[in-house]
């Protein structure tokens, strides 16, 4: 191997910042052992939005003709390494209208690594990753998704524990000294992130897997028509309006068949339909239009458009009636009202089971007030960073109001 | 010997008017009941907008008269309203067209059949009435038909050939309309005037059919889009303007049927070009004192011919290598300039190069840049350029330079 | 020319009596592009939502046009158009002169259809405000232009516009070592501008979608009470601001509540506050600004004195204008008699 390629798959606004700094680190790591490197980003996902899967790519190489070799095209079509910095992308990653869902490892080449941050045992994160027909490496980082808005950046270590990681997966590229140097050099390096890198590369976890191991669904997919199939004038269809839900009470409305959008998702409000007041708040307030009307007067959030704001929680005047939970301990996209409709106590029990699980309902998705990043990271970095767990200080899921 | 367009006799229900080339557009504008026109005023294409309103004014012509608050928003106006069906006009000159240029960018893409006047201007700065053709030379590459008229019968016949052809549904693409300003905006010629119901044989109503912006056909147009769509769409664009090509001739047809008058071929005209050891090139009025210069050239037993171009965007190239091959030398009279292009000549004279390079016989080329800014072009100036074209053609090979006509030097 | 049964009528709109009576289609669904609690793409749902099916909506250049309705990834149910950044007053314009004009010569039925143009602040207030400004005076023309106001050229990747509020971090205004603020100039004031300066436009309101039902009515008077009309709507950005997504809401309210954005309607001349805005004209008292301020990154940077100069603009909009919040000049001898007091 005479180059290392990197990409790093990441949610929009919210790792942007962090995104680069790990692309970054990795061509300024190399270069220490006299590499030479570009980092970049796939130019399509500009301006990146807040959830929406994006990517960065990073690519070390001996020589500047073999960096040429590797550079020669708009978004590698192969990795050696791919990196993901928030778990859920595991399910799969939608960025664009008729890109389909594409499996987290689709670029991941044979005996290649897929490096992730999870608090997750490899089984439940192989329940979600796509199965491939050839084997590689799960490499894993134990801490939470690190997420951050544009502005205020929280500098939880997570850039350079996965940097650390990067020293044990390619130390042909990077070695640990190098990477430590290089961190030490950073504006945004220091001692106690040194520390972390180290502590990174003893920490890895890793586990070899087979093919075929991993999700076997497979994924949706769309062929992109030719010149002369699409229509003129730079037109498309617009939407059909929706229809009633059944026997022509509620309303579902219509959706984009081409980007379902739900991939942007990393926590999903849980309905309890039994406290549910039927105000209509959550319906009128969701940005996405998520919410099918019942025929009984309840909402029920579609998960194939629901792209997980949690909005809908902010507003619900009812306790604990709408919840955000973390998107990883859920199996599928089905319907709640319908589980709900079947079977009420087994509802119960699930939602109960969801809502109460504080690992889940933890919640860090940008900025709420100013300190909130330093209050959360604390206890960690006294740790030496090797764990996040923390979410909002003192609120963690029980902040419907500001 | 081929002669000029001629005029057919006027036929019976045609009026014959002592009119301008805004004038007569003005009179075609009414004849195919347009729907939507918006004005600004800029010299000197504002005074078919001044000739508009009178008809407007006068109940000669009923349809919306917005006057805009500059020109960028005097062409969005009537690319919306284009969009949902209605027959739209519009028109600028000079920097009035280049305020406009990005509204002008986003027509052909959207397929809007606008029909456009531009009073050629020369650009600021310094700012200038007098002509030249750089303002609609602007969109050449962007999907914009282009066609240079010079009398006021031309104006009024290419409007009515341009709604026809711009509202087709294989073509759809926005058409410019070029008159020289002052030779052709500013005088008046007879001219003759066809009934409304000629023109309604010859001009169906517009039918934008799937593409129109109505509750009843809901669609989006012009959804942003990222690498995967844009060059199939660029794609669609170029087979638009082939397809142009076909519509074209078959409006010129239809046309000479119905009303009796207009030219066989409708890319150029030739004059005098059958037995020609020269063959000058130019667009719009300078083809006047062309015309003139070679009646006397030829009593002196100078075999020289002009063609002057009509089309310029489609270009129509195989028609004019033909008709150009069989000169001795060919001179291209550019009313434009391009910089620091090859051989710093004009537009037309580098376009017909880069159309020759393929023609089994290629005579020698020379190139002038004469009457920017209104200048006059003089017998004088065409008595020259026959000379520096005998020249070559003693020579036998292409003169390199670019020669400029009555500068003071 | 053909019989027509043309008149100028516009659709009569009824204000939705409470959040119950609200239209149950959505005519703005799913399949856009737009961040997690994007409340511009809110605005959008809930304006088309208030306009009903025989509408036309045109979008200029900006997040809702870039994230909102990309190529196949279209949420609209009603036909939609892009018009250029500075182009929602030419497109609004265009539109509703096009079917006006094929309505009057019976080249098409003859029904009132609501056209309405929307930009961002922008492509409203920065390039476009000439457009719009021109529209408005073109009263035979029925079609609404709105104003989504987020705050920046949020989809360029967030730059300062005419309306970013004072010392916000941007792309264009990060704050640094030497100089902390680098944007010192204040919002514009809009929707005040435009109905004091044309005086045919019947309706010009603003807006936040945080109140829901309360938008949605002022979106239907618009459209019914006819000539060209315009809303100012306050959207909170998630991403351009830097705050938790799941705050959109709130933070429309603190917007409100903190009297940095006044919620009016001048309707036929007439001026009427409403929602929280009334309250506090009615004297209930404003939260203090910085309750609003410090829940956003872009205001991180922050000193006690810019707070303190923020909250004192904000006092003054309201204890020294001549008409609080829409009017900022005061006639010479109410200012005397205001100095006399003291």
């Amino acid at each position: 191997m005479s180059a290392l390629i990197c990409e790093v798959v990441y949610r929009g606004i919210f790792q942007k910042n962090l995104a680069s700094r790990i692309t970054r680190g990795i061509v300024l790591s190399a270069r220490k052992s006299g590499r030479w490197g570009i980092a970049f980003g796939r130019y399509g996902d500009s301006p990146q939005r807040n959830g929406i899967p994006a990517k960065d790519f990073a690519i070390v190489a001996d020589t500047k003709e073999e960096l040429e070799q590797n550079m020669a095209r708009y978004e590698p079509k192969h990795v050696d390494v791919t990196i993901c910095v928030d778990d859920t992308l595991a399910k799969g990653v939608e960025s664009w209208a008729w890109y389909g869902l594409q499996p987290i490892n689709r670029l991941t080449l044979p005996n290649g690594t897929l490096l992730m941050t999870s608090l997750q045992p490899f089984e439940d994160l192989l329940r979600d990753i796509h199965k491939k027909d050839e084997p590689y490496t799960l490499a894993v980082i134990r801490a939470r998704a690190s997420f951050s808005g544009l502005w205020v950046y929280k500098e939880d270590h997570t850039e350079v524990r996965i940097l650390g990681a990067l020293a044990k997966i390619a130390p042909e590229f990077l070695t640990l000294d190098g990477v430590c140097q290089a961190i030490g050099e950073m504006e945004w390096g220091s001692e106690l992130k040194v520390a972390s890198v180290r502590k990174a590369y003893e920490r890895l976890e890793a586990r070899q897997i087979q093919p075929g191991e991993g999700n076997a669904e497979v994924p949706y997919a769309f062929e992109l028509p030719r010149w002369w199939e699409m229509r003129e004038g730079v037109t498309i269809p617009a939407i059909p309006i929706g229809k009633p839900k059944e026997g022509g009470k509620g309303y579902v409305p219509e959706r984009n068949p081409y980007f379902k959008k739900f991939t942007t998702r990393t926590m999903r409000p849980v309905v309890d339909f039994d406290t549910c007041v039927k105000c209509n708040l959550c319906w009128i307030a969701c940005p996405d239009s998520c919410f099918d009307v019942m025929p009984d007067g309840t909402f029920d959030a579609n998960m194939e458009a629901c792209c997980g704001c949690g909005v809908c929680e902010a507003v619900c005047p009812v306790e604990s009636c709408i919840t955000m939970v973390n998107e990883a301990v859920f199996e599928d996209n089905a319907s709640q009202w319908d589980m709900w409709r079947k079977d009420k106590t087994a509802y119960k029990t699930w939602l109960t089971d969801k809502i109460t699980n504080k690992k889940a309902t933890v919640r860090s998705h940008g900025f709420r007030f100013r300190g909130q990043y330093e209050e959360e990271i604390k206890t960690d970095l006294d740790a030496g960073g090797a764990e996040i767990t923390a979410g909002i200080p003192g609120e963690n899921a029980k902040h419907k109001t500001i | 010997m081929a002669v000029a367009t001629k005029t057919a006799p006027a036929v019976a229900e045609d009026r014959e008017l002592l009119i301008s080339g805004s004038e007569a557009v003005a009179e075609a504008l009414a004849l195919a009941d347009i729907d939507v026109v918006t004005a600004y005023p800029i010299r000197p294409y504002d005074t078919v907008m001044q000739a508009i309103a009178k008809k407007i004014a006068n109940g000669q012509l009923v349809a919306e008269y917005i006057v805009a608050e500059g020109e960028h928003s005097q062409f969005e106006v009537v690319k919306h309203a284009s969009t949902v069906g209605a027959r739209v006009f519009c028109g600028s000159s000079g920097v009035g067209w280049a305020y406009a240029m990005e509204c002008l960018v986003v027509t052909p893409p959207l397929r809007v059949p606008m029909v456009a006047m531009v009073g050629n201007r020369a650009l600021d700065d310094p700012g200038a009435f007098g002509v030249e053709h750089n303002d609609a030379l602007f969109v050449r590459d962007l999907g914009w038909m282009l066609v240079w008229i010079d009398s006021s019968q031309e104006a009024l016949d290419t409007t009515l050939i341009g709604y026809r052809l711009a509202e087709d549904r294989r073509v759809f693409l926005p058409l410019a309309i070029s008159a020289d300003g002052a030779f052709l905006t500013h005088s008046q010629a007879l001219t003759l005037v066809p009934p409304k119901a000629k023109v309604e044989r010859f001009l169906p109503p517009y039918n934008r059919g799937d593409l129109l912006l109505h509750p009843d056909n809901p669609i989006t147009v012009a959804p942003q889009a990222n690498e995967d769509w844009v060059i199939e769409i660029r794609r669609q664009n170029n087979e638009a303007m082939a397809r142009a090509v076909i519509v074209i001739e078959e409006a010129y047809a239809d046309f000479r049927t119905i009303f009796g008058r207009g030219p066989e071929n409708p890319w150029f005209e030739e004059y005098m070009t059958d037995d020609a050891e020269i063959i000058l090139v130019g667009m719009g009025t300078i083809s006047l004192p062309i015309k003139v210069g070679i009646r006397n050239m030829r009593a002196q037993g100078k075999k020289v011919g002009l063609v002057r171009l009509r089309w310029f965007r489609p270009f129509p190239t195989d028609r004019l290598v033909a008709a150009l091959s069989k000169a001795s030398v060919i001179g291209v009279i550019d009313r434009d300039y391009s910089f620091g292009s090859p051989f710093g000549s004009g537009v037309v004279a580098n376009e017909i190069r880069a159309a020759m390079y393929n023609a089994p016989k290629r005579p020698p080329l020379v190139s002038f840049i004469c009457g920017l800014g209104g200048r006059e072009v003089t017998l004088e100036d065409v008595y020259k350029v026959t000379d520096l074209c005998y020249n070559a053609a003693k020579t036998g090979k292409s003169d390199t330079k670019t020669h400029w006509l009555g500068v003071r030097e | 020319m053909p019989e027509t049964t043309f008149t100028n009528a516009t659709q009569v709109l009824e204000a939705f009596k409470g959040i119950k009576k609200v239209t149950i289609e959505e005519y703005f669904t799913s399949g856009h592009r737009t961040c997690q609690g994007c409340e511009s793409a809110l605005v959008m749902k809930l304006m088309v939502k208030a306009a009903g099916p025989r509408t036309i909506v045109l979008g200029s250049t900006g997040c809702m046009y870039v994230a909102n309705t990309t190529y196949y990834t279209t949420p609209w149910v009603v036909p939609w158009m892009h018009t250029q950044l500075g182009s929602s007053g030419a497109a609004a314009l265009g539109t509703a002169a096009g079917l006006k004009a094929l309505m009057r010569k019976g080249k098409m039925k003859s029904e009132p259809i609501n056209v309405i143009a929307f930009c961002g602040d922008g492509g409203g207030a920065d390039m476009g405000l000439n457009g719009i400004s021109a529209t408005l005076t073109h009263k035979e023309y029925n079609s609404l232009i709105l104003l989504y106001d987020n705050e920046s050229y949020a989809n360029t990747d967030i730059q300062l516009s005419g309306l970013t509020p004072y010392g916000a971090h941007t792309t264009f205004s990060p704050p640094g070592s030497v100089k902390r603020l680098i944007h010192t100039r204040w919002k514009k004031n809009v929707a005040g501008m435009l109905a004091a300066g044309h005086t045919e436009c019947r309706y010009v309101a603003t807006v936040c979608a945080s109140f829901a039902v309360e938008m949605m009515n002022k979106v239907r008077r618009a459209l019914t009470i006819g000539g060209p009309t315009f809303i100012h709507s306050l959207d909170p950005c998630p991403k351009g601001w830097d705050y938790d997504p799941m705050l959109s809401h709130d933070l429309g309210e603190l917007a409100i509540e903190t009297g940095i954005f006044p919620l009016y309607e001048v309707d036929d001349g007439l001026l009427k506050y409403y929602g929280k805005t009334k309250a506090i004209v009615e004297g209930r008292k404003r939260k203090p600004v910085r309750e609003y301020l410090l829940k956003q990154g872009r205001f991180a940077h922050f000193t006690e004195e810019d707070l303190a100069y923020f909250q004192a603009k904000v006092d003054e909009m309201w204890e020294k204008w001549e008409i609080p919040g829409v009017v900022p000049f005061k006639r010479l001898e109410a200012a005397k008699a205001a100095l006399e007091v003291k």
